[in-house]
């Protein structure tokens, strides 16, 4: 049955409610972004796999029908005015029976709504399968008959009570009675006193829950103990990111160039053999080389957001963060984009306040990145020398390094401080009061799924922008003289037009054009400057085109400058293509291009004149 | 006595809200359950100044010295 016939069955809940595992559950891999005219946030629209004439919307979750913030007012907004125009037909309260009394001020704001608006609802007390493990029970029935609406016990992770659901959907109603006050309008007390009353009647009893919870926090959050886990826990997905994704990298690099090798043959030699080679397959490489990363890196920071830890992170990081006007959650994205920024800005999906979301993704481009590594270690091994201080202890690259490496991780949370103090907006936002959600074990497959739909995302949505910008290089590289001499094509030509630019810096136009090359990935720099220097291979061996650099008398300031330049500088076509991806608009990329740009500019020139004045 | 200054394993009840909170915040604490008359207890205090942990009913919530300081307990 066409989606457009279905019952449109909209998902409501506060974070943690499970409501999104449930949604995931419901809907499988059938997903994409809901079209409602004129409301501005994602809602995920998915068919149910069990029944085609079901159509679940997954409404982004909130604490409350009363906003206390822009992107709540949003979300809020968005839910009301699906039922205003009359685009829904039964809504469902995802709640977590382990936690009723919370659930029910939620589900008696929902309650009053859908009584106002006329439209028939259900509660899905969710987590049952936590109950049970605990032999703690609750009422639903009692529950349903106080609240005179469909209550359905289940459980998003096992699947229990699931099978029951279109059977609740077709017999929810139109919740019949309004309370003695309007609920959502009235002294907030009011609502909570309900929902204690109605949760000391029919809620499971127990402490068991929160005293398991409480020891192992007592282990997580403790001095030391808490400091040395988190150590660990990082240390492994930092790891995730390089060494494990590594290897599947490898993989789809050789596999690209396996495809290459059986189908460029086949091409007629000239402009189309060489379009194919270097722009099809080194532009589909150059993009689908993240995949693994991607992948690998959802997956952790889902096991760590399901199993709860994350929260506990986020309250390990959050004093320090503060002061940068960030918040403990943004802590792995700036960490992942250690690795990459590509998987750090997906990361940044689990930092709720949209406003802080957006300090971090001003953050992660600064984060020294893997790809700057090729960029540094061929400057420093240009300019720097090899011998040791301190008796052996101290190398001056490793320290050069080192200091570059710091400058980036510096000027990232300079840049959050002073962007965060700028605008009132900016300093005024959520309170940081942070649920701890429960301990529990992964559920793997929603987890795997996710990680495989961000994949998707990312090759269907941000890979169109980075091949097209990867073509449009290439033709500038190749013509007008046909991939004969790089410092003679349009690239070249424009190269030298900068000139003037880069020239206060000391650096001349081949420079110029490794620069501009660059946006496509921050390390093609190397190549390319190889090429103008008549290197092959520079990628793999630093050391001749460091000795030319050096012999081409290049000042030790301009070297300083590259390195500060390439420290700061958003030169990566796949970072603006994904944030304009995750924002939404190529507002915010282009924003940081462009003020990144310059103050790359000003850095590195400053440094130059520095360096020069001294050297 | 603020809720910021609650012990670890120390429990009170909410009293009042300082005069200084926004009213949106103070919507919020009270639907979460920090409301006054409501018992609340320290159930961690992690060192250096990290968030503190509250148990409301059946629920922990981690609060900071910024939101934790605008409530009064007794």
């Amino acid at each position: 049955m066409p989606i457009a016939s279905a019952a449109k069955i909209a998902l409501i809940g506060s974070p943690n409610s499970g409501k999104s595992l449930l949604f995931n559950r419901l809907t499988g891999l059938n997903q994409k972004v809901a079209n409602f005219p004129g409301i501005t946030v994602d809602i995920a629209s998915g068919q149910s796999l069990d029944d085609s004439s079901i159509q679940y919307l997954d409404f982004p979750g909130v604490y409350s029908l009363q906003a206390i913030s822009g992107e709540e007012k949003v979300a809020v907004e968005a839910f009301t005015q699906a039922l205003e125009e009359n685009l829904l037909d039964t809504v469902i309260c995802v709640v977590d029976s382990t936690r009723l009394e919370k659930g029910l001020i939620f589900a008696l704001q929902v309650l009053e709504t859908c009584h106002n608006y006329n439209k028939p609802m259900l509660i899905a007390a969710n987590m049952v399968d936590v109950l049970d493990q605990h032999s703690m029970q609750f009422d639903p029935q009692g529950l349903a008959e106080t609240l005179k609406i469909p209550v359905l016990p289940i459980s998003a992770r096992t699947g229990l009570g699931l099978s029951e659901l279109p059977g609740a959907i077709a017999t929810a109603n139109v919740p019949p009675q309004k309370f003695e006050s309007d609920i959502i309008a009235s002294d907030e007390s009011i609502n909570h006193l309900h929902a204690q009353q109605l949760a000391e009647q029919h809620g499971p009893k127990g402490d068991l829950l929160i005293n398991t919870q409480t020891r192992l926090d007592s282990f997580f959050l403790h001095s030391w103990f808490g400091g040395l886990s988190f150590f660990v826990i990082m240390y492994l997905l930092f790891q995730s990111i390089f060494s494990w994704a590594a290897p599947v990298m490898d993989a789809v690099e050789a596999g690209i160039g396996w495809l290459a090798s059986i189908v460029l043959p086949v091409i007629p030699v000239g402009v189309a053999t060489d379009f194919a080679s270097d722009a099809i397959f080194g532009g589909i490489g150059a993009f689908l080389v993240f995949v693994p990363q991607i992948f690998v890196l959802t997956l952790v920071v889902g096991i760590l957001e399901d199993s709860g830890y994350l929260a506990r992170a986020a309250v390990i990081c959050h004093k320090p963060l503060r002061f940068f006007g960030l918040t403990g959650k943004s802590f792995i994205p700036m960490l992942s984009g250690v690795a990459c920024a590509i998987p750090g800005i997906y990361a940044a999906r689990t930092v709720e306040s949209t406003r802080k979301r957006w300090l971090t993704y001003l953050a992660i481009p600064l984060m020294p990145c893997s790809a700057r590594l090729p960029v540094y270690t061929l400057i420093i091994a240009a300019f720097i020398p090899a011998n040791k201080a301190l008796g052996g202890l101290l190398g001056w690259q490793g320290l050069a390094m080192f200091s570059i490496y710091l400058l980036g991780i510096v000027c990232a949370l300079l840049v959050t401080a002073i962007v965060s103090r700028s605008s009132a907006e900016l300093r005024t936002d959520l309170p940081f009061v942070l649920e701890m959600p429960p301990y529990r074990l992964p559920s793997w497959k929603p987890l795997v799924r996710n990680a495989w739909n961000r994949c998707k995302h990312f090759v269907t949505k941000a890979g169109k922008v980075i091949f097209m910008v990867t073509v449009i290089i290439w033709i500038l590289g190749y013509f007008p003289n046909y991939g004969e001499s790089l410092g003679d094509s349009w690239l070249g030509t424009m190269g030298q037009w900068i000139e003037p630019v880069f020239e206060p810096i000391g650096l001349d136009w081949r420079y110029g054009v490794a620069i501009l090359s660059s946006f496509l990935a921050r390390e093609v720099f190397v190549g390319t400057l190889g090429t103008m220097f008549g290197i092959e291979g520079a990628q793999e061996d630093f050391s001749s085109l460091a000795q030319q650099i050096q012999d081409s008398g290049l000042p030790l300031g301009s070297g300083a400058a590259l390195l500060v330049f390439f420290a700061i500088a958003l030169q990566c076509v796949s970072t603006l293509a994904v944030l304009q991806r995750e924002t939404g608009s190529w507002r915010l990329p282009v924003q940081l291009f462009i003020s990144y740009s310059i103050f790359a500019y000003i850095a590195a020139l400053s440094v130059f004149n520095l360096v020069e004045l001294f050297s | 006595m603020t809720l910021w200054d609650l012990t670890q394993g120390a429990s009170a009840k909410v009293s009042s809200f300082k005069s200084n909170i926004q009213s949106g915040y103070r919507t919020r604490l009270s639907e979460l359950g920090f409301h006054p008359g409501e018992h609340i207890s320290c159930v961690l205090s992690p060192s250096l100044g990290a968030p503190k942990l509250y148990r409301v009913n059946n629920t922990v919530y981690s609060l900071d010295d910024s939101i934790a300081s605008l409530i009064e307990v007794a």
